[in-house]
């Protein structure tokens, strides 16, 4: 129950810069996913927030009010660790009790056993509460660690990566029971993920860190559909999105991209073209695996000729890695897709989701039919 | 069906080989353990037995002599053996207190914060322990006389921090290196407070080798012979000192000198049974994993 705010943070160890003048505002009972690649800096912002870390620059403010001289225990703040930062001497009933017994949030041992068996039952994990952390395995060790984050009810549930180390069913499962949670509850979480589904199915906003700085802030449907730089293109979707360079060339009065060393010609939506010619003839184009035609028959002329590299089946579909002219191009085929090595196929794309980037900066251009990506 | 059964005797003759196998490996790993155990602990029985024998028969060899007290009752009655031992117990006992109580925050400081030549600071503390005793006494010696300190408790107990905090120390910082800062972050987040945190989360964490470290610091000052040597007169007198005092100039009472150090090994033997348990898992350094 708490709008987070941070001003121009800047978090340096010794020469190594870890937050480099992040500005961000966390809304009231938001579920807020920072993602980004290891070493981003994630869990340097997440410390800061809680008090841990200190920023030599910058102002954080919980509800508006300035709390970088607050020691952490006055934030209210409640944190799952990455590596769990279990109590090893006690069990795991006192690890998950341990913010209710402590003077600040002192409630009564019925209360606290109450807290307790509800949090375990959650994390099923009840038949464990007396064990010791030593005992368990790193799965069973995560949800423990999550189940004292949420034993309190506190401003802000600070996750880093709380889900890191349980298995995909798990995994699957608890997600479901985090959001469910955080609708419950209605406090503010801000989560740490480096698994682009976990983002983009629990948060209501991303916001994608690379080298201490945001690349972008937004929903993750703009993080998927309009991406602000290659950058955050590529770390959203699997297979990873194809991209590959084109010249922006105008032949006969139509505006053409010849890509693949001028080998092939496309068209790019009539909508686009306007952007296109304000900036560089040097373009970088994106296009999801899922945009991609594919034929194992030459279908026409603008079908482009190349041989199954690879052809991994992944239960509800298939990423068939093509080799083309001269570069490896991924798409999802539906699942009953059937295709040796080396066989020919032919791919078309769909020009209509293409994705432009800037060449030189990488930086997003333009897509067909934006309003409809800004709309919803 | 044949071909079965054959396979499945050899199976069970070669569990049975194994088994055989594993009972000799035991009885002989046993039968080494207590060779040398009676190698290790034989020095300890010679000086109970010789504690018994009287002067005339201490050089024999053989086991047979004529059992007698009187050693005993000259030495705990006729002597102010008592009042050694129970200074000793005061010099010894306070100065691990106090290495405890200053040594542990130090050893955490010098695991967790980073501070200018902080290495350098900690290989001061360990290089105390690299001169000689004999070498440090002297000067301690002279200004000890000079400040008043000499011959008593406080110069005594302070001295001896000399040989138990740089141990302490050390062994302690391992310790608590091997904690992960995130435990404390947590306990942070939980909203305790920097001193519960240390005393209810981390020194639990360190007690293993706390105690085991504590008490060889104990027995290092218990059996500490040339501090209290040069820097204690007639006031302040340890066992070890006091037990010079059978060696005369003419004779040497061993059978007195027997009883003195078999008294005096009593509270460190008895210690060490109590914390046992602690002894061997404190001193495999690193026993801390979250």
């Amino acid at each position: 129950m708490a709008q987070i705010e941070l001003e121009h943070i800047t978090k340096t160890y010794g020469d190594k810069t870890a937050l480099d003048d992040i500005s961000l505002c966390v809304r009231d009972n938001e579920f807020f996913v920072l993602f980004g690649p290891a070493g981003a800096g994630k869990t340097t912002l997440l410390k800061t927030i809680a008090g841990i870390e200190f920023p030599q620059k910058g102002l954080v403010r919980i509800d508006g009010k300035i709390v970088n001289h607050v020691e952490p225990l006055n934030r209210n703040i409640s944190m799952v660790f990455e590596n769990y930062a279990l109590y090893p001497q006690k069990t795991v009933y006192d690890n998950i009790a341990s913010p209710l017994r402590s003077r600040l949030h002192r409630e009564s041992e019925e209360d606290v056993q109450k807290a307790v068996v509800k949090v375990a039952k959650m994390m099923s994990i009840e038949q464990l509460l007396d064990r010791r952390p030593g005992e368990l395995s790193n799965g069973q060790r995560q949800r423990v660690a999550l189940g004292r984050c949420l034993v309190r009810t506190p401003n802000v549930y600070l996750m880093d990566e709380p889900l890191a180390h349980l298995d995909a069913k798990l995994r699957h499962f608890m997600r479901s029971e985090l959001k469910e949670m955080q609708s419950a509850f209605n406090t503010t979480t801000i989560y740490v993920t480096h698994d682009y589904t976990e983002a983009m199915s629990l948060a209501d906003r991303v916001a994608v860190l690379n080298h201490g700085r945001f690349e972008q802030t937004g929903t993750a449907h703009e993080m998927f559909y309009l991406p602000s730089n290659e950058f955050v293109a590529k770390l959203f979707g699997e297979p990873e999105i194809n991209l590959f360079p084109a010249e922006l060339t105008a032949e006969g009065g139509s505006v053409r991209l010849k890509a693949f060393d001028g080998e092939v010609t496309l068209t790019p939506c009539a909508d686009v073209v306007p952007e296109l010619e304000k900036g560089a003839k040097k373009l970088d184009v994106g296009i999801r695996g899922n945009d991609i035609g594919f034929s194992f028959q030459q279908e026409g002329r603008d079908w482009i000729r190349g041989t199954v590299y690879a052809n991994e089946p992944i239960g509800n579909k298939v990423v068939m890695t093509v080799e083309a002219l001269g570069t490896k191009i991924r798409l999802v085929a539906p699942n009953n897709t059937k295709a040796e090595l080396d066989q020919e196929v032919y791919l078309r794309f769909n020009e209509k989701n293409f994705i432009y980037f800037d060449y030189e900066t990488q930086k997003f251009i333009v897509r067909s039919d934006m309003d409809r990506y800004l709309r919803s | 069906m044949n071909n079965k059964n054959e396979i499945d005797s050899k199976l069970v003759s070669s569990y049975n080989k194994r088994k055989k196998r594993k009972v000799l490996g035991a009885v002989g790993r046993n039968l080494g353990l207590t060779l040398y155990a009676v190698f290790a602990l034989f020095p300890l029985l010679w000086m109970v037995l010789c504690s018994f024998k009287p002067d005339t028969e201490m050089y024999t060899t053989v086991f047979r002599f004529h059992p007698t007290t009187a050693n005993y009752s000259a030495v705990l009655i006729g002597t102010d053996y008592f009042k050694a031992f129970y200074q000793n117990f005061v010099v010894s006992a306070f100065a691990v207190l106090i290495t405890i109580v200053a040594g542990v925050p130090v050893a955490y400081a010098l695991a967790r914060y980073q501070f200018k030549s902080k290495e350098s600071v900690a290989f001061t503390i360990l290089s105390f322990k690299f001169a000689p005793e004999i070498l440090v006494c002297l000067p301690v010696f002279l200004i000890f006389q000079k400040i008043g300190l000499y011959d008593t408790y406080f110069g005594l107990i302070w001295v001896y921090q000399l040989v138990t905090m740089p141990l302490l120390i050390w062994v302690l910082r391992g310790y608590f290196e091997d904690i992960s800062v995130e435990i404390e972050q947590a306990a942070q987040l939980d909203g305790y407070k920097w001193y519960e945190i240390f005393l209810k989360t981390l020194v639990p964490l360190v007690k293993p080798g706390l105690v085991s470290v504590g008490l060889l610091a104990f027995i290092f000052a218990w059996n500490d012979f040339t501090f209290p040597l040069i820097l204690s007169g007639s006031n302040i007198q340890t066992i070890t000192i006091t037990s010079l005092r059978y060696l005369a100039s003419d004779t040497v009472h061993y059978g007195q000198v027997a009883v003195a150090s078999t008294i005096a090994v009593l509270p460190e033997v008895i210690g060490c049974l109590f914390i046992q348990k602690h002894l061997v898992r404190g001193l495999s350094f690193g026993a801390v994993k979250g």
